[in-house]
């Protein structure tokens, strides 16, 4: 029913084009994620779904209806902004109320209903209260019920979680993956904090550059990232990369760069021998086993369930591995250390496109 | 949610609490009240005058405090009979009562500011979210204010006096001019003050988030009920306060009342000024009155938006 | 509102008569938003461009107030000449100028010194804002007023100089507005009384969009105050300082009141402005085509300067704007 289908969707400001052509197809119920740097676009892609800014061309649809030209309040959206975007003049009972007041609803209709939506975020305490009286993660629950309370099939989300601290950030992810596993709408949600998306998606959109990266589930993302930018957007610490070729040593595949030989396993398209890539690995795959690729100890970052190992390998950059927490390291210290063949990631040196 | 607002606010006195004690504070607080006496000095002398009676106006040495204080001045510049049978003053005894030009001031300015302040409102939001007449829009807009009056009084006499009766005649068979009406300074005071209302409230306009109204908008509000309920509650007080300042900015203004009327209407300033003229001797005390009455309520008004003075006298520029 | 017009606009406007038609074309969006920029657009056509091009016109007839204007004759650019020949246009025009300059940098340096003090003062901040600020409040021609008062030959001000006139011997009854200095001298005093405070009041905003954590980094570093002062605190304030010395000096130029009420422009000439000047040529001489055509040089003259002071304006706007930004 709240399907949101977009095709070929451009748009242009002036002569800077934030958004060049995306096609995209969400789901009733889903809960979908658009992540990506500031300036990528997500933003604008939602505001055009919900009418704030007019598409320079291409069609958005909702459900069964072309909204291309719909005047936003017509299209059945709720959303929630990056600065909540309370009415600070309001109380926060008016503010739960104010679609339903707009909608002309009965007196008795709008007690009812912003009383329920109250309780769903746990906030009737505070109808009587101003926005400014509220606590941060107060303000997020009554944006929340303001959404709530009209019902709608769809929820847009602008960074709604970027005005709190840390830790209520935290809380709050799963907080709104239970809201959104009770309303059963379609949710869209925009975020740069990749941790957030990884979290709470069905599904994930990456943008970059007004162009979507890719499109899939969490850990499809994390696992088989489609280009070298999804690569290093996800995944604390960024994943390694280093700059070499692909050759050929005895008949098996290996990627060579700076005295470092990597053997690399899986389905590889054939022809790539010789060719200049980029090698990707997370932190995790790196090994600190006995191996003939060496390398000295710079930088140790513990994380309690895991240790960082930074070190240096004789090439431009500096490689991190993550170690058990047993195993103790100090600065200057040697270490031997070989890549997980089977969680390599290749990567095409010119467009970044993924090889394997 | 209001941290548009505080936020500017919260940070002027976070800087002197740390401010480590000075070893001059004696040195300060000497010139600083050496300078208040110096700027009280010439309204004291004024108040001071007010309550004294002819005979004391001019002494050598002058008194600094009337020495039998009256409100016979007062009384004077009160009387509704301009016949001037009400209070027997001897060299003084003629016609000046202020109720004409208080009535005349307060119309001229009243609905000048208002008038300014709707037109200037809506101007500011359009050109706040919409852009309306491009950058440097808001550019010319500062031009206008920035003519030195008296260029403006030249044309606008020919304007009002020439051009206008010669139109209607030809027009509608009438001479109907606007020079020396109240309707034709109301006018001429809307544009000029224009500039400042427009400056003003677009500095207030731009503190309202604009995603306030994507969320009205969001929920269904039309443009007119999202201004209604959203916007205009939140730029309230910013309208008081610029009403007010385009308020006391008319109420003060004096080469274009003085040139474009007379001998019907006259402001207060003209009024004073009249005075000062006379033939038959200054007449210090009314003067000194009417002064004081024409300034006591602007001061008053004036330090109740004091904090948004800057904001208007450099256009907005400075917010604090 | 917006929805319900788009729906009336939809609808077939056949039956309807053209007004409600217009009504309806009128609240579409994309028009409604340009009716307060037309309204105000119009505003300034009728009010100031209008006549200006009368004005233009004017300035080339032949034309006295007590004359028929009908019947004036086109006189080429015989007025221009004059005014630009005219010895008191361009002594006034220079006496405006000296004015300005004088009172500007007394009400720029009076007033940055007492901000800078008044930032200073912790408690009792708050009086001393409110005392300094009510110079400008008060109505120009009731400032007159009261100089006119403090410099009667038998004021205040002569009888606090008295114990000094006695002891040189001149009488004490100095007659301050007659003589050509000190009634220029007057004037200048006057205009400095009223405008200080807005300068003060620039540059304690000025003063109060300091970046604290700038000057606590700059003490951390060992700068003493002086250091800060001039390699911290005067280049932020460059913003407040040109904002101030724009506003004030466009201001300044239209000086008038205080000449009105103290001196009449006398003795003789001395204290006439450009604005007394042209008032009196005008509405005393009834020089209507010389004064059209001197408010004609004396706009483009002032566009000039004008533009310029936008231009500042705008630059220190943008930059003072960032500061502001890189504080919080």
């Amino acid at each position: 029913m709240a399907r949101i289908g977009i095709k070929n969707l451009v748009k242009e400001f002036g002569s800077f084009t934030a958004v060049k052509g995306i096609n995209l197809e969400i789901n009733d119920g889903e809960f979908l994620i658009m992540v990506g740097p500031s300036g990528c676009g997500k933003t604008t892609t939602l505001n055009m779904i919900s009418g704030l800014v007019m598409p320079s061309s291409g069609e958005i649809s909702i459900g069964e209806n072309d909204v291309t030209h719909t005047e936003p309040g017509e299209r059945g959206l709720g959303m929630v902004f990056q600065d909540l975007a309370l009415f600070p003049h309001m109380s926060v009972f008016e503010n739960i109320a104010f679609g339903l007041r707009v909608k002309n609803t009965s007196e008795q209709e709008v007690k009812d209903r912003v009383q329920q939506a109250a309780e769903a975020m746990h906030i009737e305490q505070l109808l009587s209260k101003r926005p400014g009286q509220c606590s941060g993660g107060e303000a997020q629950r009554v944006a929340l019920a303001r959404t709530i309370v009209t019902n709608p099939s769809v929820y847009l989300m602008d960074e709604p979680l970027s005005s709190l601290d840390a830790k209520l950030r935290i809380d709050m992810r799963t907080e709104l993956k239970g809201l959104h596993e009770r309303l059963s709408g379609t949710f869209v949600y925009v975020t740069h904090d990749q941790a957030e998306a990884m979290t709470m998606a069905d599904r994930i959109v990456v943008m970059n550059g007004g162009e979507i990266e890719q499109l899939g589930g969490p850990l499809d993302i994390y696992r088989k990232p489609a280009t070298r930018f999804v690569a290093g957007f996800f995944g604390m610490p960024t994943m390694n990369f280093l700059d070499g070729e692909i050759a050929a040593v005895d008949g098996a595949p290996m990627f060579v760069t700076d005295g470092i030989k990597a053997p690399l396993e899986g389905d590889l398209p054939a022809n790539l021998s010789g060719r200049k890539a980029t090698l990707g690995v997370r932190s995790e795959h790196v090994l600190a086993t006995e191996a003939e690729n060496g390398g000295k100890v710079s930088l140790i970052e513990p994380l309690g369930d895991a240790t960082l190992v930074y070190f240096d390998y004789g090439g431009p950059t500096r490689l991190v591995s993550k170690v058990d927490p047993d195993r103790l390291f100090a600065p200057g210290d040697d270490l031997t250390f070989a890549f997980d063949a089977n969680n390599c990631h290749l990567f095409d040196a010119d467009n970044g496109a993924r090889l394997n | 949610m209001s941290n548009a607002h505080s936020k500017t606010q919260a940070a002027t006195p976070a800087g002197q609490k740390d401010r480590r004690r000075d070893h001059m504070p004696l040195v300060r607080h000497a010139i600083l009240i050496g300078w208040a006496l110096i700027i009280m000095f010439p309204i004291f002398w004024m108040l001071q005058t007010s309550f004294k009676d002819s005979g004391e106006w001019v002494t050598w040495p002058p008194n600094w405090l009337p020495q039998d204080p009256t409100l016979k001045n007062y009384q004077q510049i009160f009387t509704f009979d301009v016949s001037g049978s009400g209070v027997a003053r001897e060299a003084t005894d003629q016609p000046f009562s202020i109720w004409g030009s208080l009535r005349d001031s307060l119309i001229i300015c009243t609905l000048s500011s208002l008038i300014a302040l709707f037109m200037g409102t809506f101007l500011a939001y359009s050109i706040s979210r919409f852009n309306v007449g491009g950058k440097k829009f808001r550019h010319m807009v500062l031009l206008v204010r920035m003519i030195p009056p008296i260029v403006i009084a030249i044309p606008l006499l020919m304007y009002y006096a020439v051009l206008i009766p010669f139109a209607t005649e030809a027009v509608f068979g009438a001479r109907i001019s606007l020079f020396d009406t109240r309707i034709g300074m109301s006018i001429l005071y809307l544009t000029v003050t224009l500039p400042f209302v427009i400056w003003m409230m677009l500095s207030f306009v731009d503190e309202v988030p604009y995603t306030l109204e994507h969320a009205a908008r969001i929920m269904g509000a039309g443009r007119m009920y999202t201004l209604r309920k959203v916007v205009l509650p939140l730029v309230a007080s910013g309208m008081v306060v610029t009403f007010l300042f385009v308020f006391i900015l008319n109420w003060a203004e004096f080469l274009l009342a003085l040139t474009l009327t007379h001998p019907d209407v006259s402001t207060l300033p003209v009024l004073l000024n009249k005075f000062q003229s006379a033939s038959e001797g200054r007449l210090y005390g009314p003067q000194a009155a009417i002064g004081t009455v024409i300034t006591i309520p602007v001061v008053i008004l004036g330090i109740a938006i004091q904090k948004h003075l800057v904001k208007g006298f450099s256009f907005g520029m400075l917010r604090r | 509102m917006a929805d319900v017009t788009l729906k009336a606009a939809a609808e077939p406007a056949v039956t309807k008569g053209a007004l409600s038609r217009f009504g309806a074309w009128l609240s579409q969006e994309r028009v409604f938003r340009w009716i307060p920029f037309v309204l105000v657009e119009g505003t300034f056509i009728l009010v100031i461009i209008i006549p200006f091009l009368l004005t233009i016109y004017i300035s080339f007839l032949r034309w006295r107030a007590n004359r028929p204007f009908e019947q004036a004759q086109l006189s080429g650019f015989r007025n221009y000449e004059q005014v630009l020949t005219d010895a008191g246009f361009w002594a006034s025009l220079g006496r405006t100028f000296y004015f300005a300059g004088t009172a500007v940098i007394f009400e720029l340096v009076i007033g940055f010194f007492l901000a800078m003090l008044v930032h200073r003062v912790v408690r009792g901040r708050r009086i001393y804002i409110t005392l300094f600020l009510i110079p400008m409040m008060v109505v120009p021609v009731v400032a007159g007023y009261n100089f006119s008062m403090i410099y009667l030959d038998s004021g205040p001000l002569n009888q606090l100089l008295s114990p000094f006139t006695n002891m040189l011997g001149i009488n004490p009854r100095i007659r301050w507005l007659s003589d050509p200095t000190a009634a220029q001298l007057a004037i200048i005093i006057a205009d400095i009384w009223q405008w200080t405070s807005l300068t003060f009041l620039i540059f304690l905003s000025g003063f109060s969009s300091l970046p604290p954590q700038l000057i606590n980094a700059a003490r951390v570093l060992g700068a003493n105050k002086r250091q800060i002062f001039f390699w911290i605190e005067l280049p932020l304030l460059k913003p407040a300082i040109v904002i101030a010395v724009v506003i004030r000096s466009m201001e300044a130029l239209k000086l008038f009141d205080p000449v009105v009420l103290l001196t009449f422009g006398g003795p003789g000439t001395s204290t006439q402005t450009i604005a007394y000047y042209l008032w009196e040529q005008v509405w005393q001489f009834n020089k209507y085509s010389f004064g059209a055509a001197a408010s004609i040089l004396l706009l483009i003259l002032f566009s000039v300067l004008i533009f310029v002071g936008i231009w500042l304006l705008i630059r220190q706007r943008n930059q003072f704007e960032q500061q502001q930004e890189t504080a919080t």
